[in-house]
């Protein structure tokens, strides 16, 4: 039986990290992986969603050309094509992992792997052999898959999940979502620029419920300026298969038949926790539960990413890897690391740190303030000036305790807010180094400046 | 008319300079306060500037070479100029009657008050050269050498004291808590001291800084400290200590137990033999009964023995009467009584007062020995250790032994250590043969 200092289950952006750090810290390494490597990430999630939103977001701008004197005629579409280039990139950057586990001698098995007690794991190869390896450590990277509720008349009918949405063979005329969340929003901004009807039916007050409340209520309000229409606060009674689907909704006492020609089931993600079942885990809400190494309750069997819950997020999956063998390691935990967040919807949210309400929660003499990127030089002249940055610190010392970032962009312009917070900078020192203008990003400035009551353009 | 350089003395203990090196060549002008040379003492190193201006005629002394303070190294004066061979030899007293020395030292003030006058950074080349390969500007270092000069070590503490890094969080964190930041431990990358590490430091300072309790001298509490103060500061005393075989006192108590226990309802304790012994000793070296007061000696001709009762945040001391009269069973009772009174604050003034001699008993604790205070205006006081048994030589014999140490504090103004001595010694005989009481 082959013998590894670290057998790595799954290859998604967890997975993956963990093996290559495992590897390049002299460790022999095993990675299992069932499916593709890349895991949801690259295959199912973060990269066709960014692929098609680009695509979409092509599209929007052909058609606000027109304002800017420049006219785009005969504009067309053609999904399978966006596919075909959806799955040109996926299989681009999964040759990468793919060599990047080469290039570090990590054995890769191709197979589904059964983890045991003793740290064994039975991997039934794909073509069908049966391959057995022991490993000192066993990271757990075993991710998540869609979580899909029973709705009545759920057999009648056929339904997308994210897994399904991006490999659609033609535009549909009308998408009903089921779940405003990340995934839901940002799939609906890339069906309604592609001209399907969208309507988002969800269950809790508003879209969004993890971010903070302005947030979601501008990204409300901006969605439906677009057209997308937002059913909040409903519940979904049933479906039914008529000449195309047929979900009843129940919303403020009212019962609606919405008709679609696709379903999209976005209700969050529940954790993959196949090839795990034969080890006596401890659980927290359905998740394996893990202490701050990242460790299970079985001492060398260790868990990361979608699977323990959390932020379900590519990386903080990668992150919890790397701390997960940087306590194989025995090196010392990084402790309370600002965590960024990122809606690639139109536009898109970018956030760090705690939201508004978690700081007063806490106890911080919170100190708000948002700056509108309405007035912003080069948010302007890109057509691109709604949102706002808000910066939520402590009075006490400027420590700077949360970044919210609505906007065009605002997913490339959050690291800095991310440094800032893991640096321990304060807010002075945003208000005293230099951004270049013309930028959207100089409005952290002058949020830093307006909260310190210096402000320029703001108080 | 040529000058001559001396061999600079820097400090009073300076005897000897080592010539480092020459800044000037002969026959290069120097101006004053250009760096001539640079010399090494048994404390620094140091540059040493011209105080003439001129042609540098003559270097008598060698790279490396030791000279004693005040010797000629060499000659500034007019290009061209004669100057000796050999450089001029003074004797000691020729140094000390030409006023060389003072001269010097006049020159070394002129020299300070030159540097402060320019107010230029004075470092050693050393340590402009550490400051430069650590790109450290030299105004930022205080210097601890002479007129603030900037030593070598100055450049290098200052970078050890810039290792201090800190998040700039941390940073205000630690300063509007007035903590000095260098006394952090850091756990941020490469050291750094992240907020986390303040909040760590200041927990811990916290729960060193917790308010104390305090409670106001009063009371009995207050009467204490005032006798022990006036004691201790008026008495001189000495204490003088010796180890007492108890084996007989033990087999005496012993025998006697039952029959005090029967007939007072009290348990015989050593105490009260100790007190027994010590009012026989007494009676013997009346001068330890004495009491002093202002500038008389009283010679107390009644025995009462103070006894230390400890309450629960005080001590008192009721006085057992005539205690040389007193058979063990009525000491027993009285003691014993006194004891319970004194817990109960139920003593009377008179049973308070009129001790001539008290005895402290710790003996219940695993104390040996110690130094108690006399209870004015008593001069003396027999303090009680515990009875342990040991290890002794007996007749030659590793025997173990019941041992007790007796400490016996005096007032020397009263008695003298001779005397003391032959008490503690009649007391340790006392009770290592009791039935001597009975003769």
């Amino acid at each position: 039986m082959d013998k590894f200092d670290v057998a790595v289950i799954g290859g998604g952006p967890g997975g993956y990290v963990a093996a290559a750090r495992a590897a390049k810290s002299g460790f022999s390494v095993a990675l299992i992986e069932a499916r593709e490597l890349g895991g949801t990430c690259l295959n199912r999630g973060c990269i066709p969603s960014k692929t098609m939103l680009k695509h979409a977001e092509l599209i929007d701008q052909m058609k606000k050309a027109r304002s800017y004197g420049i006219t785009v005629n005969d504009i067309s579409c053609s999904l399978p094509e966006m596919v075909q280039r959806k799955n040109k990139i996926v299989n681009q950057l999964r040759n990468g992992i793919n060599g990047l586990l080469k290039q570090n001698n990590i054995t890769f098995f191709h197979g589904y792997g059964v983890v045991q007690a003793d740290k064994t794991i039975q991997i039934q190869l794909a073509n069908e052999t049966n391959y057995s390896i022991q490993s000192n450590h066993i990271i757990l990277a075993t991710g998540s898959k869609p979580f899909v509720p029973q709705i009545e008349g759920m057999n009648e009918v056929s339904f997308d999940t994210s897994d399904t949405i991006f490999d659609l063979k033609e535009i549909p005329s009308s998408l009903v979502i089921v779940g405003g969340g990340v995934i839901g929003l940002e799939i609906a901004c890339v069906f309604h620029s592609l001209g399907s009807k969208v309507e988002i039916v969800e269950m809790a007050e508003r879209i969004l419920p993890s971010e903070d409340e302005a947030t979601a209520t501008f990204l409300a309000e901006q969605l439906e300026q677009k057209g997308i229409l937002l059913h909040t606060g409903t519940k979904i009674i049933g479906l039914k298969k008529a000449k195309k689907t047929t979900v009843e909704i129940e919303t403020k006492g009212e019962r609606i038949q919405l008709q679609t020609e696709r379903l999209l089931i976005s209700a969050g993600r529940t954790p993959n926790l196949s090839g795990t079942e034969e080890l006596p885990l401890e659980f927290t809400n359905g998740f394996i539960q893990v202490d701050q190494h990242m460790q299970t309750s079985i001492p060398g069997i260790y868990a990361i990413g979608d699977v323990i819950g959390g932020y379900q997020l590519a990386h903080v999956a990668s992150h919890e890897g790397l701390q997960a063998v940087g306590h194989i390691l025995g090196e010392k935990p990084a402790s309370n690391i600002a965590v960024p967040r990122c809606v690639y919807t139109f536009p898109e949210i970018a956030s760090v740190g705690m939201t508004e309400e978690q700081a007063k929660e806490a106890g911080y003499q919170v100190r708000i303030k948002k700056v509108d990127l309405t007035g912003n030089g080069k948010a302007i002249a890109s057509g691109e000036n709604q949102g706002f940055m808000k910066l939520i610190a402590d009075k006490q010392y400027g420590e700077i305790l949360g970044v919210v970032m609505v906007g065009a962009h605002v997913t490339e312009m959050i690291s800095q807010a991310t440094a800032f917070i893991h640096l321990e900078a304060t807010v002075e020192e945003i208000e005293t180094m230099i951004f270049p203008h013309p930028t959207a990003s100089e409005s952290l400035f002058e949020t830093a400046a307006a909260w310190l009551g210096k402000g320029i353009h703001y108080n | 008319m040529a000058k001559e350089v001396f061999m600079p003395k820097l400090s009073s203990t300076m005897s000897i300079g080592t010539l480092l090196q020459w800044f000037k060549e002969v026959g290069d002008y120097v101006e004053v306060g250009e760096p001539l040379f640079e010399i090494m003492t048994d404390k620094i190193n140091i540059e040493v500037e011209s105080y003439e201006e001129g042609t540098l005629l003559k270097k008598y002394a060698k790279v490396d070479e030791d000279v004693p303070v005040n010797a000629v190294i060499g000659y500034i004066g007019e290009k061209g100029e004669e100057v000796p061979e050999q450089p001029p030899v003074y004797s000691k007293e020729d140094v000390e009657d030409t006023g060389l020395e003072t001269m010097s030292e006049k020159e070394e003030l002129k020299n300070d008050q030159n540097l402060l006058k320019q107010g230029k950074i004075r470092a050693t080349p050393a340590a402009k050269r550490v400051a430069a390969e650590h790109n450290i500007e030299l105004s930022s270092i205080q210097g601890t050498g002479p007129e603030g000069r900037i030593q070598e070590q100055d450049v290098r503490d200052s970078f050890d004291q810039k290792r201090v890094l800190s998040t700039p969080l941390a940073g205000k964190i630690a300063m509007e808590n007035n903590l000095d930041i260098g006394a952090i431990a850091g756990t941020g990358s490469r050291g750094k001291i992240v907020k986390s590490d303040v909040l760590t430091h200041m927990n811990i300072k916290e729960s060193v800084d917790t308010v104390p309790e305090i409670w106001k001298l009063s009371g009995l509490r207050k009467v204490i400290a005032q006798k022990m103060t006036e004691s201790v500061q008026t008495i001189p005393h000495v204490t003088l200590t010796s180890e007492v075989d108890m084996s007989n006192a033990v087999s005496l108590r012993r025998a006697l137990l039952p029959t005090i226990e029967q007939q007072t309802g009290y348990r015989l304790s050593y105490t009260e033999i100790i007190m027994k012994a010590v009012s026989y000793a007494l009676r013997l070296h009346p001068r330890l009964n004495a009491s002093l007061v202002e500038n008389e000696i009283i010679m107390n001709h009644d025995i009462h023995i103070g006894l230390a009762v400890a309450l629960d945040d005080a001590l008192i001391v009721p006085s057992v009467k005539q205690a040389d009269t007193k058979g063990l069973a009525e000491l027993t009772k009285t003691s014993k009584m006194l004891g319970e009174k004194a817990r109960n604050n139920q003593l009377s003034p008179e049973e308070m007062s009129g001790s001539t001699f008290t005895i402290s008993n710790l003996g219940m604790y695993a104390i040996d020995g110690f130094t108690p205070i006399i209870n004015p205006p008593e001069t003396a006081i027999l303090g009680v250790g515990r009875i342990m048994d040991k290890p002794v030589i007996v007749n030659g014999e590793v025997a173990v032994r019941p041992m007790m140490v007796t400490s016996l504090s005096f007032d020397h103004r009263a008695i003298d250590g001779a005397p003391a001595a032959a008490f503690l010694t009649e007391l340790k005989s006392l009770l290592e043969d009791p039935y001597r009481w009975l003769v």
